[in-house]
C-alpha cells in the first residue's frame, strides 16, 4: 500500500518538475500537473495541498540529486587528498550555497516543529551525505593518507568545518549572495584545518 | 544591594515578549499588546527598547547571553589546562544549547531573521559572544599551546565543530529526546580533540592530548 502511494508520489513530483521547467512556476497550474499523469484534482490536492508545498518538494529533490553528485566526484584511489577534498568542497558548497538551496533550508529548519520536512530532508539529504564522506574518508585512512580515527566523526567534522564561515552568516541573512570566491576561500581554510587535525603523525 | 525599579520594570518586558513571541511568532505580536500584558504606558516599553525588533533579539538572546557569560567566565588561559578548559566549556555550551527551549529559541530566530531584518542584530551578538573565546584562543597562541593563526577564523571553526555531532538532528526533529551529559561530553571531547591536533603548534604533538589518552 505504502509503495503505491510512494510511486504516486513520485509521478506526481516528475511532472511537477516538468511543468515547472517548462513553463515556469507563475504559470504552471496544478491543472497543468494533473492533466499529465490523469487522476482527479482532488487526488492532487491530497497528496500536496498547494502549488508552493509542490515547488517546494520538486526543488529540494532536485537539490538532494545535486548534493549526491557532489558526493559522487571524491575519487578514493586519487593520490593527493587535498586536491579531492578542496574539489569536492568547493562542489557541494556551491550546491547547498545557491539562492534555491538556502531558501529551502530557511524553511525546512522554520518548519520543522509543524511538519515532517526536517526528518525528511536529514533523511534524505544530511545522512547520505555524510555515510558516503565517511566511506571515502575511512578508506584513506586505509590508505594512510588519514590517521586512525572514528570515520563518521571525521566526516562529521569535514561537513561542519566547509560550512563554519557561512552557515550562521547565511541563515541570518547577513550574507545573501555566496559568490565562488567566497566559497573556495572557505573551502581552502575548511580543508586545511581538517588535514591537520586528521594527518598521521 | 537594592535593584533599580527601572530593571524591574525591563526584566518584566523581557520575559512577558519572550512568552508572547514564542507563543504567538513576531508578526502577531505587537508592541501594544506586550504593553497590555506588562502593564504601564506604550512610551514606557518603548524607553527600554526602541523598535519591536530590537526587543525580539534582546529577549531570545538573553538566556544564551547569560549563560554563556557565566561559561566564558572559566575559560582563563592563565590558569588552566586548555584542553580540560575548552572541554569543560564545550560540554557545558552543548548542555545549554541542546536544551527543548534553546532550540525552539533557535528556530524562531532562524525563521524571523530574513523575513523581519533581525538577523544582522542576531549576529552581532553571536559575534560578541564569540570574540570571547577568540580572546582565549589567542592567549593560548601567545603562551605557545596553540600555533598562531587567525583566532577569529579558529573560534568559529571550533564552534562549528562542537556543535556538528548534535545539533542538525535536534533542530531538525529527527531527534526528540534531549542528549543526556555523557553525550555532550563525548561530543564536545571529539571536537576538542580535532581542534586540538589541528591548532597544535608546528612541529610539536599536541602535548595535551598525551596527558589524557582517549
Amino acid at each position: 500500500m505504502k509503495s503505491k502511494t510512494e510511486a504516486k508520489r513520485l509521478a506526481i513530483l516528475n511532472a511537477a518538475s516538468a511543468v515547472f521547467r517548462e513553463v515556469g512556476f507563475e504559470r504552471a497550474s496544478m491543472s497543468d500537473i494533473r492533466a499529465r499523469i490523469g487522476g482527479s484534482k482532488a487526488t492532487l490536492y491530497n497528496y500536496f495541498p498547494s502549488k508552493e508545498k509542490l515547488f517546494f518538494e520538486v526543488m529540494h529533490q532536485a537539490k538532494t540529486h545535486e548534493l549526491e553528485e557532489a558526493v559522487g566526484i571524491l575519487r578514493p584511489e586519487a593520490d593527493d587528498l587535498k586536491q579531492e577534498l578542496l574539489r569536492f568542497g568547493q562542489r557541494f558548497l556551491t550546491v547547498l550555497y545557491s539562492p534555491e538551496a538556502i531558501a529551502i533550508r530557511h524553511l525546512t529548519i522554520a518548519e520543522s516543529r509543524r511538519s515532517d520536512s526536517g526528518k525528511l530532508s536529514f533523511e534524505r539529504a544530511v545522512v547520505p551525505v555524510e555515510k558516503q564522506v565517511a566511506e571515502f574518508l575511512k578508506k584513506a585512512m586505509k590508505r594512510g593518507q588519514l590517521r586512525t580515527a572514528d570515520a563518521k566523526i571525521a566526516a562529521i567534522h569535514l561537513l561542519s568545518l566547509l560550512e563554519s564561515e557561512l552557515l550562521q552568516r547565511v541563515l541570518l541573512g547577513v550574507l545573501d549572495s555566496v559568490t565562488p570566491e567566497v566559497i573556495s576561500g572557505a573551502v581552502r581554510r575548511a580543508v586545511e584545518v581538517f588535514l591537520s587535525g586528521y594527518q598521521r603523525r | 544591594m537594592q535593584v533599580k525599579k527601572s530593571d524591574i520594570k525591563r526584566q518584566a518586558i523581557l520575559e512577558t515578549a519572550y512568552r508572547l513571541f514564542r507563543a504567538q511568532g513576531f508578526d502577531k505580536t505587537s508592541m501594544a499588546k506586550i504593553t497590555a500584558q506588562v502593564g504601564g504606558s506604550k512610551a514606557t516599553v518603548y524607553s527600554h527598547f526602541p523598535s519591536k525588533e530590537e526587543l525580539f533579539v534582546e529577549c531570545m538572546m538573553a538566556a544564551l547571553e547569560n549563560y554563556m557569560s557565566g561559561t566564558l567566565k572559566h575559560l582563563d588561559a592563565s590558569r588552566t589546562d586548555p584542553r580540560l578548559a575548552l572541554l569543560n566549556f564545550g560540554s557545558s555550551v552543548l548542555n545549554f544549547i541542546c536544551s527543548p527551549e534553546q532550540l525552539e529559541v533557535r528556530r524562531l530566530i532562524i525563521a524571523e531573521a530574513a523575513r523581519s531584518g533581525t538577523g544582522k542584530l542576531f549576529f552581532d551578538k553571536i559575534t560578541a559572544l564569540r570574540a570571547q573565546l577568540s580572546a582565549f584562543l589567542t592567549a593560548c597562541m601567545a603562551s605557545g599551546s596553540l600555533r598562531r593563526s587567525d583566532p577569529e577564523l579558529a573560534a568559529e571553526q571550533l564552534g562549528a565543530m562542537l556543535e556538528a555531532e548534535m545539533l542538525e538532528p535536534l533542530l531538525l526533529q529527527v531527534r526528540e529526546d534531549s542528549p543526556d551529559e555523557r553525550e555532550t561530553a563525548r561530543a564536545a571531547k571529539h571536537a576538542v580533540d580535532a581542534f586540538l591536533r589541528a591548532y597544535a603548534p608546528r612541529g610539536r604533538q599536541a602535548l595535551q592530548l598525551k596527558q589524557c589518552p582517549n
